[in-house]
């Protein structure tokens, strides 16, 4: 009976060491390398606006925002991104239909101020974020050559609950989700092509 | 010794509580959660339209390039023989035939008084023969985005809230600055007309006319409504016709104003449109402007890229549609030679196309 | 006690550096297509743009405090004082912290992938509170047994408070069900780390990696109150199931359940029962609905240190001061 209890307990002693030393080899390994808790951002260079965003966060509503970088903005009017312009004018030449399907692009007109002619005016754009769903139809209207390309799509991180695995990044077609140490914006792609 | 259920001990209040009816709790709680849950459930999700434009293949150039290009607008065109010009593309300064001369930018085009063509890109100003031969080329600063030739043969290129004069082989000859140096001006356009030269300032969203030291005389575009020009885009630019009319853009306003050289306004044509094929389209347009010999007004758009060639009072005569020109360009680099052709650089393609006019009188229509 | 984050000075100095370059760099890159912002007049002046912060790094050190806090506390409830009502109160707490309020992430289960994918890619970050959730519990486990398991881990507190009927799984189906983890820790593990390219004949499975544990996790969607129907499927599943079976996600399914008893069967303190040969009542046995009592010894590996066998051993009831074993056993024994 003791020679089974003592053998037994070599075998738990050495299977404790063993486990302490693999625990502790590993995570000193992994420790050496650590940082600080990794994020997941949207790269505003490669989103092509697929209304996935908007349906694949684990929220019912998304994480991700429509945001409007106001030093690329043009204040524009007659803004792509805001109102449709295809769609039928009104007696002052202005188009009237939108393209925010939750009219979460809000408008207000700034600067110097010519209460009779709408097109005398610079208007500042934000959008609502209780409105905002990630569709990202004025991302795309905003885009180049039409637009300046001011609006891009951001994960908000107060409302982001910081998956360990971002479930956007799972389905994102163009691989536009990425894993950042330190949030921020990833930096763009280099957009000069260079021909040989 | 007989077990007697009765005298067994009742479980306490407390043993009730966590053994009998935490767990029928839990179980509810759960459920009642889950439902919760299920009735907080996201809409069906809409068909993403977005996924067939991007594609997969390895072919594509830049993802926002393919998927912008898919929601552009297409353009209307005029109907066949309703305009008194037709124009055809000649030529090509760059083109494919020998490797294209600028590898990453193209920011503008000018004329010289003997028509040779100077382009500016890749840090560079090039000059071409009437022909398309390679002359003269020099460096130039890299915050520089516009040029004009001086009829005597100087070139003033002009950028970052300063202008610079280069003589014959790209020597520099002078040069002064635009603006405050605290928040330089940003200059898109610049004419020379005699010992005046006009820059026009995005950021101020005016026309300067200096003179040859860079002093200010007179500021075109202040005698306004809105005292300053409405320029969504940031880009201004400027044709002085033969008379001395002033020509600046006024891209929020979707049309062209006319000026005099001391400013005072001299009338304006163009309007927003998307249908009629002689609007402006988009949220700012007409980008580019130039003027020929005879008086005539050529504007180069974006968003739907195309050229236009209109008469002083607005009626269009003449149209360059979208097909020549990359749909994803943000401005098409306009100048006019003195045969009356038009050189119309592409910044995305990097060429130089030179359209003609086919006599009018050839067609029989006018 | 250093900062959880341990991020190196020059990092932390660097960082907003890096985000301005970032946005600088993106503004060079749109400078073809937009001049510098025109004077719009009037008293207008650019709104300064809200970026919200990510959680705040030392939220994350109280996650890692009131982990090892628990870990301690169900060690000591289970084994010096081997109460059921103790570590049934513990697991409520940490169900109600670690559930309902971090709503289920970060836990263990999830951080098997993080260090596999840390282990494989050098390239993968992972931040010290996450090394933490992977490595503490194993370390109690070595010393003390899966007190995790009962105590601490909010997915077996849902299963143990859910469990009204423990029904017996006959022991060779356990026998074989109890594989479940190793397979679902192997599986999980290779996509973890490398994901899954194969092509079988026509057949081609291209799976980039995936962290499957976190997409088949049975109540994230419980602790968030909301989820997409096939999450909410697998909690009812499980959270019905466990009305009947005890605990079957821990037992036949929680990968890192199985790395918890392979570490747990040489534990150096252990939930231990030993057989008293005058009494072999077996009650212990009956009161366990887990299937970790095995010839009167809580089996070390299956055991989830959840009390319940030393809430029924009439010794134990004795020690907490109620009547005598004697009594109790003159109350049970049939006339």
């Amino acid at each position: 009976m003791s020679e089974r209890s003592s053998r037994r307990q070599f075998f738990d002693r050495a299977g404790r060491l063993f486990g302490f030393v693999t625990l502790g080899g590993a995570a000193g390994l992994l420790a050496t390398r650590a940082s600080a808790n990794a994020v997941y951002q949207v790269d505003p260079s490669k989103c092509t606006s697929c209304d996935l965003c908007r349906t694949s966060c684990v929220l019912s509503h998304s994480a991700v925002k429509a945001v409007n970088d106001f030093d690329k903005c043009g204040y524009c009017m007659l803004c792509p991104a805001y109102m449709d312009v295809m769609s039928m004018p009104d007696e002052k030449g202005v188009p009237t239909g939108l393209i925010c399907p939750q009219d979460a692009l809000k408008r207000r007109v700034v600067g110097t101020v010519d209460p009779d002619d709408p097109n005398n005016n610079y208007y500042e754009y934000t959008i609502d974020e209780e409105r905002c769903d990630g569709c990202g139809k004025c991302v795309k209207a905003c885009l180049p050559p039409a637009g300046n390309g001011s609006l891009r799509l951001e994960i908000r991180y107060d409302r982001c609950v910081e998956c360990n695995e971002c479930a956007i990044q799972v389905v994102c077609p163009d691989i536009a989700i990425v894993r950042l140490d330190v949030p921020g914006i990833p930096p763009p792609a280099d957009h000069s092509v260079v021909h040989e | 010794m007989a077990p007697n259920p009765s005298e067994a001990p009742l479980p306490s209040l407390r043993e009730r509580l966590w053994r009998r009816w935490f767990p029928p709790v839990a179980v509810l709680g759960g459920i009642a959660t889950l439902a919760a849950a299920a009735l907080r459930a996201r809409p069906e999700p809409s068909p993403s339209p977005g996924r067939e434009a991007a594609g997969t293949g390895a072919s594509r150039t830049l993802p926002m390039a393919q998927a912008s290009a898919s929601s552009l607008p297409a353009a209307v065109a005029p109907a066949d023989g309703t305009l008194a010009r037709t124009y055809a593309p000649v030529a090509t300064i760059g083109g494919t035939a020998a490797a294209p001369p600028f590898k990453r930018s193209l920011l503008d085009v000018a004329l010289g008084p003997g028509d040779e063509v100077f382009a500016m890109g890749d840090g560079l100003v090039r000059q071409f023969a009437a022909d398309g031969r390679a002359l003269a080329q020099w460096p130039v600063t890299d915050t520089a985005d516009c040029l004009t030739v001086a009829s005597d043969g100087r070139v003033f290129v002009a950028g970052a809230g300063r202008v610079d004069i280069y003589g014959a082989a790209g020597a520099r000859i002078g040069g002064f600055a635009v603006g405050d140096a605290a928040k330089p001006a940003s200059l898109t356009a610049i004419r020379v007309l005699g010992t005046d030269v006009l820059v026009a300032d995005a950021s101020a969203r005016l026309v300067w006319r200096v003179d040859a030291a860079g002093r200010v005389v007179n500021r075109i575009g202040d005698q306004q409504k809105t005292k300053a020009f409405i320029l969504p885009n940031g880009r201004l630019d400027l044709a002085v016709a033969a008379d001395g009319t002033v020509l600046v853009t006024d891209t929020g306003r979707h049309r062209v104003t006319f000026w005099a050289l001391d400013g005072t306004p001299a009338g304006a044509f163009g309007k927003f449109g998307m249908a009629d094929p002689a609007d402006f389209v988009g949220c700012c347009n007409p980008v580019n402007l130039a003027v020929t010999l005879d008086g005539t007004i050529v504007t180069g758009e974006k968003m739907i890229p195309r050229v236009k060639v209109f008469e002083r009072d607005g009626r269009l005569i003449g149209y360059i549609g979208p097909e020549h020109f990359d749909r994803m360009v943000t401005q098409i680099h306009l100048a006019v030679d003195s045969r009356g052709r038009i050189l119309a650089g592409d910044p995305v393609r990097r060429t130089i196309t030179v359209f003609a006019a086919a006599a009018a009188q050839e067609r029989g229509d006018v | 006690m250093n900062s959880l984050t341990q991020v190196p000075a020059w990092l932390r100095r660097a960082a907003p550096i890096a985000l301005v370059a970032a946005m600088a760099a993106s503004s060079v890159v749109w400078a073809q297509y937009q001049k510098a912002p025109p004077d719009f007049g009037g008293s207008y002046s650019f709104p300064t743009p809200t970026h919200p912060e990510p959680k705040a790094d030392w939220m994350h050190v109280v996650d890692v405090a009131a982990l090892v806090t628990a870990l301690s506390a169900g060690a000591w409830l289970v084994l010096r004082r081997r109460t059921r009502g103790g570590v049934l109160a513990l697991s409520v707490v940490s169900l109600a912290y670690f559930g309902f309020y971090r709503q289920g992430c970060i836990c263990p289960i999830g951080a098997i992938q993080n260090v596999t994918a840390g282990l494989v890619d050098p390239r993968y970050t992972i931040s010290l509170g996450v090394l933490a959730f992977f490595f503490l519990p194993l370390v109690f486990a070595l010393l003390f047994g899966r007190v995790f398991c009962g105590g601490v881990c909010a997915l077996g507190a849902v299963q143990d408070l859910v469990l009204v009927r423990p029904v017996t799984v006959p022991e060779k189906l356990d026998r074989i069900l109890r594989w479940g983890p190793y397979l679902y820790l192997g599986i999980a593990v290779l996509f973890a780390g490398w994901g899954l390219h194969v092509t079988l004949g026509g057949w081609q499975i291209d799976v980039g990696r995936r962290f499957l544990i976190c997409a088949w996790d049975p109540f994230v969607s419980l602790f968030r109150i909301s989820g997409a129907f096939h999450m909410l499927a697998i909690g009812g599943v499980f959270i019905v199931g466990g009305m009947f079976v005890g605990r079957p996600y821990c037992r036949w399914l929680c990968p890192y359940g199985g790395l918890l008893a392979l570490a747990s069967r040489v534990a150096w303190k252990n939930v231990s029962i030993t057989p008293n040969k005058e009494t072999d009542c077996g009650l212990c046995a009956g009161a366990c609905p887990f299937g970790a009592i095995e010839r009167l010894r809580a089996h070390r590996g299956r055991c989830v240190s959840c009390a319940r066998c030393y809430e029924s051993c009439p010794f134990e009831i004795e020690r907490r001061g109620g009547p005598s074993a004697e009594v109790q056993f003159a109350r049970l024994v049939k006339p």
